[in-house]
């Protein structure tokens, strides 16, 4: 019996076992021709940087520009994270990335009681302007562009700091390039949801942003939605790239509402951030559908004229997700065949994960290792040198066509519904997303998603080759680290001028009731130099708009 | 004195800042799927109110999961000592997320029953949770 018993379990590793994609799109066996049939290859699929721009937005890819190799870095106090920069910059780096610690994603000040533990924690606390001066000393930001990772409403004063360090260090506006998330629809089900509530103000402020980069400055991207996050929380392939363009589709909307033309500012608004999970092909079809079906809808919905207005750029940070913490030499593995994915499928920028992602945030030689998987694909491997190299594959061609019909199902459903703001406050996106994560964790405990490591082909801590990993501060260090932050700024609010502070802040409010027509951008850059805080500024606009000076109803205005 | 036949309650609950509610919203779908009872509180918790919460709901059971970072240590023993300063040490309490190897000797002495993380199969949470809730409610 039991030699019976064993016979038919290596057999069962004989064969491949997977007969769909992640999001349940069956898969044949093969594709041929029939599988094409009917597609116009001008319309549907096209050269490289023509329109539908599905083999990627440029007519040369990699070979006129290689992806931005960013590596994730978010450390403690400001200091560090500047080290870390100028490290990266000397290793190969080409962009920066800036990670918020959780109470700058919430909004609130590391000074706040129930920040307490958490400034500068997993991230960097950005709070005053004192710490752009801080973060950015001995970097031009002329020649490096930064990716801010702080979601709305936070983003909003992130912005303004760091246009106003730049103004005031003399940089030229019109040359610094980068990108800030700002979006905050996606937080409502995805992270903190307290700092995009209420959901109306949070989308009119995220709108302020657009609108005051795309006239002061017109390289950098104001807003980068967050599908990574949507992703990580549930949202299959399809879902992820349907939800991001109908939440798109609301800042768009309110700037036309504001009187502008969609080619005025659609290339300022065409930076997604998406995961790159582990099936690989639709992954790369992911891409290619996303690129169609946004310009399919800048020209046919939006009328857009210019070609960059449909230009779809991709950035992905490798999925998190999809790693483990069994084995974590193993997920080098993993992150390269998603970083190969990125690549195939014409990505912009990417970040591969770190090794040891699971643990913590990076080490150094994780970090190292996730920037050599760029070099590695760059200048090595050789997979760089042709556009869209998979173009013409009966199945790459098929896939990417179905996923197309797919996404363009979910947001006709969001349109119908009212859009994505309606279709977040029902519940019904949340809904998709966990019904989606349920299925998902079910697979893997049923082992129908298999995982190496994790729930199959497990080996014990024993056999386990030991790997330096991220490690959590001890308690006591990451007590201290966020005592200095709330010392720090507790220090800024003794000292600075408070006559200033409050003139400015009592400026801010006296427009932030005003609604739309208003611009906030200005005042917040000017309460950020009178020594304002990330939490007063905030306090001071929900105030202003009927919403509690604190998310969590614990402080008080008290400048 | 609970019904001993009752449905098992369990609240289900992430303290502090932490964002990672992947594994909670799993855990309160199988739980339910196992015949339990759950009080879902989401993220964003302080201990004061999971504690609260329970004894209002009469809960045998509290599942915290924490991830982000090492404040766990903070939250998990103020828990603890909140049962116990109100009398309801009866209430288990077990923990999952990423809760690191070298800590888990004093939580377990504190009185956390168990651990559970990306890769425990549901099956023995729920095992683990009849298990100690007949204990429990036989000792009454």
């Amino acid at each position: 019996m039991g030699s019976k018993e064993k016979i038919k379990s290596t057999r069962r590793f004989d064969v491949c076992p997977v007969t769909e994609t992640s999001a349940g799109i069956p898969l044949k066996e093969v594709y041929g021709p029939q599988d094409l049939e009917g597609v116009n290859y001008k319309n549907e699929i096209s050269d490289p940087g023509e329109y539908p721009f599905t083999r990627g937005i440029w007519n040369n890819m990699y070979r006129g520009k290689l992806w931005t190799r960013r590596v994730f870095t978010g450390l403690g106090s400001t200091a560090d994270t500047n080290a870390r920069y100028k490290y990266l910059l000397g290793k190969g780096a080409s962009g920066l990335y800036c990670f918020g610690d959780t109470i700058t994603h919430q909004g609130i000040d590391p000074d706040h009681p129930l920040a307490q533990g958490y400034a500068g924690v997993s991230g960097v606390s950005i709070v005053c302007l004192q710490d752009m001066y801080d973060l950015f000393d001995g970097i031009s930001l002329e020649d490096v562009s930064v990716s801010f990772n702080n979601p709305c409403m936070a983003a909003t004063v992130v912005y303004s700091a760091f246009v106003a360090y730049a103004e005031d260090m003399g940089y030229d506006l019109k040359k610094i390039s980068g990108s800030i998330l700002n979006e905050p629809i996606h937080l409502v089900y995805s992270m903190f949801e307290t700092n995009a509530k209420p959901l109306d103000l949070a989308a009119k402020l995220a709108t302020d942003v657009i609108e005051y980069s795309i006239k002061n400055t017109p390289r950098w991207h104001p807003i980068a939605p967050n599908a990574y996050d949507m992703h990580e929380k549930g949202a299959n392939a399809i879902q992820e790239m349907a939800f991001t363009i109908a939440i798109m589709e609301e800042y768009i909307q309110r700037m036309i509402k504001r009187g502008y033309d969609i080619d005025e500012f659609a290339s300022r608004v065409n930076v997604f951030g998406c995961a790159c999970d582990i099936d690989f092909f639709e992954e790369i079809c992911k891409f290619r559908a996303a690129r169609r079906v946004w310009a399919k809808l800048m020209k046919e919905k939006y009328g857009a004229k210019k070609p960059e207005s449909c230009r779809l750029y991709l950035s992905v940070h490798t999925s998190g997700n999809s790693l483990t913490v069994q084995q974590p030499v193993n997920n080098v593995a993993r992150v390269t065949l998603e970083s190969l994915a990125c690549v195939l499928g014409g990505l912009q920028s990417f970040d591969p994960a770190g090794y040891d992602e699971g643990y913590y945030i990076l080490t150094e030689h994780s970090a190292l290792t996730s920037l050599n998987i760029h070099n590695i694909l760059a200048y090595e491997s050789r997979v760089a040198s042709v556009a869209d190299p998979l173009a013409g594959s009966y199945f790459i061609e098929s896939l990417t066509n179905k996923m197309e019909d797919e996404m363009f199902k979910v947001i006709n459903k969001i349109n119908d519904m009212g859009g994505a703001i309606k279709a977040t406050e029902s519940g019904w996106i949340g809904s998709e997303m966990d019904k989606e994560l349920i299925k998902e964790q079910k697979e893997i405990e049923e082992k129908k998603r298999i995982i190496v490591g994790m729930n199959e082909f497990i080996v014990s801590k024993e056999e386990e080759v030991p790997i330096e990993v991220g490690r959590d501060r001890p308690l006591e260090e990451q007590m201290a680290t966020s005592k200095k932050r709330e010392d720090k700024i507790k220090k800024l609010r003794e000292t600075r001028d408070k006559r200033k502070t409050k003139d400015a802040l009592e400026n801010l409010r006296e427009v932030a009731g005003k609604g739309e027509g208003h611009n906030l951008v200005p005042l917040m850059m000017e309460s950020l130099r009178a020594k304002a805080t990330l939490g007063e500024i905030l306090g001071v606009i929900r105030e202003a708009n009927g919403a509690s000076y604190d998310p969590y109803k614990v402080l008080q205005y008290s400048v | 004195m609970k019904d001993s036949n009752r449905k098992i309650k369990v609240v289900v609950a992430m303290p502090g800042l932490d964002c990672h509610d992947r594994g909670i919203i799993y855990l309160s779908h199988v739980l339910k799927e196992a015949g339990m009872e759950v009080v879902y509180l989401g993220k964003f918790n302080t201990p004061e109110y999971i504690v609260n919460t329970a004894m209002e709901e009469d809960a045998d059971v509290i599942a915290l999961s924490y991830l982000n970072d090492h404040l766990y240590m903070i939250f998990f023993p103020r828990v603890i000592e909140l049962l116990k300063e109100k009398g309801c040490s009866d209430i288990c309490v077990m923990a999952g997320g990423r809760i690191i190897e070298e800590d888990r000797p004093k939580l377990l002495e504190l009185g956390i029953t168990g651990f559970f993380g990306q890769s425990t199969p549901t099956k023995d949470m729920i095992q683990h949770i009849e298990d100690r809730v007949k204990r429990e409610r036989w000792k009454q």
